[in-house]
């Protein structure tokens, strides 16, 4: 079982995130505003690259209506169900992990 | 449609991400990020996000490529690049130990690289990147088809009824647009806030940006309505001049300005990536587009407009031509009388770089020609450094190093040097793309906006590595593969003393020598042409003139008031001191021009063909203020004005031309839609085209009987220093028109200037080039006979001792240098000949296989090398036998 690095995390949950437009580009942008990390293309390709090995995400061609496209299509990005235990399993991890660590994490001034 | 990313870039990510099944919806996503950053940012800044994004997608393509990092087995390992690594370091140390040569090798790579990447500079907007259009591969331009041999405007032109015609009948296309090619006669004055200020407007057909594709910057381009006849009156404003002359307030739009006393809607701005004059008029700066009407109304004003169509997927330029010679054709047949159907279907990149081919191509060759010169220098360069390297590497393969690790060391070497020489190269192309797009009045597309972008310096790069890869293949060889053992014995006498070695050193020089021949030959044929150009008799006087285009404010109610309006003007001027003559034309000599046709009145009703005449309406003082000589008859007099008899003058060609005699004082021409005049003057030819053409049939008219004219241009000789009585009739015009709007006055001098210009530019790059070349030349013979002499001393200092003079030992090193030169020019000699064909084209009153350009050439690359050689032929007369034999 593959294990999900935290930039591949958050690339999954913005992909289910933006359920009527799962493309690449807004999966950044929402990245890039949300969690405020400068995301440079290279990187998001692969992580999408890394993600369809492990079987966590799919993609299928579409044509796209955008015109400064120029007639390029664009990637549908589908999380699997594999990738969507993944997230689940590391949700929960996460929840035992910071269960409690609220009166640490905001000290009560 | 907003700018598309650099082509360039886009190819090479296209290339890295090749084998990618997603690669097409990257190549989408960044576009789309590109125009929304463009829009947001400016083009500026989302070129250079899109550079660093492209570099970095490709760096990491290959990086994390699972070839090159897994299998280990590929040409770019891990360990290969380990050993890259080492052999950068080692290259970096070895080249600390002889910093001269490094910075040397660089400084002449640098010089080809710069070269060549300033022309790719200048080159790079014709040939690579995309017009400021939305698909536009898709636009044709359909000029006139004219007859034979005109060189007029009006023959290109095409009346808007063909425009009509074309629109209606032609399937071959999207759409059909146009232009008015004439708007220089519309000059408009800008009245209200601020300074009055004369502006070029041009008046195009209402979906002149519908048709190109081009989206406003704010508001929108024209409505039907405003392209009729009498439609609304509307502009849209350039980009330059909103934010110069508005402060880039976007509230204009909406609003309205005031020209010619018209208020006109600003319906909105262009693009600052679409700058009409720099694609279609160059060097005549735009301020606006207004409507022009398809109209019955402007179809008789004859030929008026460029079109440009939007071909239909599938139609091509040729099949679109086929189709209006077909419409034509119709056309004929159903109206035998009309006039002035034609049609020339070219592809518009074609259109708007033709003019400019040839000389591009030049500068292309010539660039490409120096780079050649540079590598055969380096490689010299390098190979003379061979013997001194066969010993180390001797050592390192003594210890098992490899012929291939030896040989790639070397490599990265010359790489590392010739990264160097990028670095120079691109600071060289910086300074040189800057002094060329500062360079006022060159009428050259696109100059304006010329800068050394990503793509020019990633041309930079690739030309270095490929530079540094072809120079440094064969010194590397030869010193990998210099012997072993015997080099260790033979105490430092390496490789290079071989005989071969020195042949192929010398080779080179003799192939140097002649590309340096050629580039010289080249430049020599330009410099005669600019001389024979500078020669030319205009036919009039361009010192001590200084011109002011008029554009009064008043509004005349009469032609009469007109007249006197200008005559009082004139009289005015004429009293202020240092003002010698003063005289008004509607459009002085190499500026624009017109035709109209002419026949001879016993000929009229006939079947003979008319003439074509170029029509000027001057004062009576014009002739005198320019200088131009009466030949026979009178000029005008101040009493020749309204009421009087018709009259005109006409040139001494166009007499010959049209009457078969000079002497036609008395007779007559109906020229342009006017009655029969009387010619009561010949005047002497102008070249009022282009100093390259040889004058037309020229018609001179009164400008109170023919009013046919926009503004008028004033040319005033001065007597005194011309500054002081420019700004004396400045002061004089405002004192009679106050807010008649001023566009600085220029000199005919500076007329004359800029249109020298493109040949001064061409001229000063090949000049350069040329200059360069020699250097190089000069040096590749110095260095060459250098070693050879310092490799020969045993066998001098032998032949000393035997009885030998000094001048005997100078000879045979003269003689020496004096052959390879020789060679390298007959070789050039010939290579010029066969080339400099191609050049005919950009010749004027020189012949390509001019005698005294290719002697005089031939004359300085002997001197030059004779200086060269000299210094090291000099050494060698010195050496005193024992002692050359006892350093051995």
């Amino acid at each position: 079982m593959a294990k999900l690095g935290e930039f591949e995390l958050l690339v999954l949950l913005s992909i289910l995130r933006n359920g009527k437009e799962p493309y690449a580009n807004r999966v950044r942008e929402e990245l890039e505003e949300a969690a405020d990390r400068s995301v440079t293309r290279g990187a998001l390709y692969r992580t999408l690259e890394r993600l369809r090995a492990k079987g966590h995400l799919e993609w299928e061609m579409e044509g796209s209506e955008i015109p400064e496209r120029g007639g390029h299509p664009t990637r549908r990005l589908m999380v699997t169900d594999e990738g969507r235990q993944a997230v689940k399993r590391a949700r929960d991890v996460l929840a035992v992990f910071f269960d409690g660590l609220d009166p640490v994490l905001d000290p009560k001034p | 449609m907003s700018s598309l990313p650099p082509p360039l870039l886009e190819r090479l990510l296209a290339w890295a991400y090749r084998s990618d099944p997603s690669n097409a919806s990257i190549l989408g996503d960044l576009r789309e990020d590109y125009a929304t950053l463009a829009q947001v940012r400016g083009v500026a800044r989302a070129r250079r996000w899109y550079r660093r994004e492209a570099v970095l997608l490709t760096a990491g393509r290959f990086l994390h490529h699972p070839i090159l990092v897994s299998t280990g087995r590929t040409f770019m390992n891990e360990s290969f690049l380990s050993a890259l690594r080492e052999d950068t370091v080692y290259a970096l140390r070895s080249l600390r130990r002889s910093p001269g040569f490094a910075l040397f090798t660089a400084l002449v790579i640098g010089l080809g690289v710069g070269a060549t990447t300033a022309v790719f500079s200048v080159l790079e907007p014709f040939v690579l990147a995309p017009l400021p259009f939305a698909g536009a591969d898709e636009l044709v331009w359909i000029s006139n088809a004219p007859p034979q041999g005109a060189t007029s405007q009006s023959a290109f032109t095409s009346r808007t009824s063909n425009l009509r015609d074309f629109r209606a009948q032609a399937r071959s296309f999207e759409g059909i647009t146009g232009y008015n090619a004439f708007f220089e006669q519309g000059a408009y004055s800008l009245t209200g806030d601020g300074e009055p200020e004369r502006l070029v407007g041009v008046g195009v057909a209402h979906d002149f940006l519908d048709v190109l594709g081009v989206e406003p910057a704010l508001g929108r381009g024209f409505t039907e309505e405003e392209g009729l006849w009498v439609g609304p009156p509307a502009v849209v404003l350039s980009h330059g001049f909103w934010v110069r002359r508005f402060g880039s307030d976007p509230d204009l739009v909406g609003g309205a300005i005031t020209l010619n006393d018209t208020p006109f809607t600003v319906a909105g701005v262009l693009p600052a990536s679409f700058d009409f004059s720099s694609i279609f008029t160059p060097g005549v700066p735009v301020d606006f587009l207004l409507t022009f009407a398809v109209s019955d109304e402007t179809d008789r004003w004859g030929n008026t407009m460029f079109f440009i169509g939007r071909l239909r997927p599938g139609a091509t330029a040729t099949s679109a031509q086929s189709e209006l010679d077909a419409i034509i054709v119709g056309l004929e047949e159903a109206q035998p009388d009309r006039w002035g159907l034609g049609a020339r279907v070219t592809p518009l990149r074609d259109k708007i770089s033709a003019p400019f081919s040839s000389a591009l191509a030049l500068l292309g060759a010539a660039a490409a020609t120096l780079l050649l010169i540079v590598c055969v220098n380096v490689t010299n360069l390098l190979l003379a450094r061979s013997p001194g390297r066969a010993r180390e590497v001797a050592v390192r393969k003594a210890f098992g190093a490899p012929r291939g690790r030896v040989v790639r060391q070397l490599m990265v070497e010359t790489l590392v040097i010739s990264l160097g020489g990028a670095a120079v190269g691109a600071v060289l192309a910086w300074i040189a793309v800057r002094l060329v797009s500062g360079a006022a009045g060159l009428a050259i597309p696109f100059i304006d906006h010329l800068s050394l972008n990503g793509s020019a310096l990633l041309f930079a790069t690739a030309v270095a590595v490929v530079t540094g890869l072809l120079v440094g293949l064969i010194p590397a060889l030869q010193v990998a593969d210099g012997g072993e053992a015997g080099v260790l014995r033979a105490g430092g006498r390496g490789a290079g003393t071989s005989r071969g070695a020195r042949r192929l050193r010398e080779g080179l020089v003799v192939a140097e020598v002649g590309l340096a021949c050629v580039m010289l030959v080249v430049g020599g044929l330009l410099i005669r042409s600019f001389q024979a150009v500078t020669a030319i008799d205009l036919g009039f006087e361009s010192d001590q003139a200084v011109a002011w285009q008029l554009n009064p404010s008043v509004d005349f109610e009469t032609q009469q008031m007109r007249a006197d309006f200008y005559r009082a003007l004139t009289a005015r001027v004429a009293d202020v001191p240092g003002v010698q003559e003063v005289g008004l034309i509607d459009a002085l000599p190499l500026g624009r021009e017109r035709t109209w046709g002419a026949q001879l009145p016993e000929l009229v009703g006939s079947d003979a063909q008319g003439f074509s005449i170029f029509p000027h309406m001057i004062d009576s003082g014009y002739l005198e203020a320019m200088g131009i000589p009466i030949v026979a008859g009178r000029g005008f007099l101040p009493e020749d004005g309204l009421g009087n008899e018709e009259v005109m003058l006409i040139n001494e060609s166009g007499a010959l031309r049209m009457f078969g005699d000079v002497d036609v004082v008395g007779r007559s021409l109906r020229a342009g839609w006017g009655e029969e005049r009387r010619i009561i003057g010949v005047v002497a030819d102008i070249r009022h085209s282009s100093p390259e053409m040889e004058a037309g049939n020229q018609a001179y008219f009164h400008f109170a009987q023919v009013p046919d004219y926009s503004t008028l241009d004033m040319v005033v000789r001065a007597s005194a220093p011309l500054d002081r009585v420019t700004q004396a009739v400045s002061a004089a015009l405002a004192e009679i028109d106050p807010s008649m709007p001023r566009r600085e006055s220029w000199t005919l001098a500076s007329t004359v200037d800029t249109v020298l210009s493109p040949r001064r530019f061409t001229l000063r790059i090949l000049g350069a080039y040329g200059i360069v070349a020699l250097l190089l030349a000069g040096l590749g013979i110095y260095g060459v006979l250098t070693q050879s002499v310092a490799e020969r001393k045993p066998e001098i200092g032998i032949r000393m001792a035997l009885g030998a003079s000094g001048s005997d030992v100078l000879r045979s090193v003269m003689g020496r240098t004096l052959a390879l030169t020789t060679a390298g020019i007959a070789i050039g000699a010939v290579m010029s000949l066969a080339g400099s064909r191609l050049l005919s084209s950009m010749l004027y009153g020189t012949s390509p296989t001019d005698p005294v350009a290719f002697v005089t050439m031939a004359v300085i690359l002997l001197l030059v090398a004779s200086a060269a050689g000299g210094i090291p032929a000099l050494q060698a007369s010195r050496i005193r036998g024992i002692r050359a034999l006892r350093s051995e």
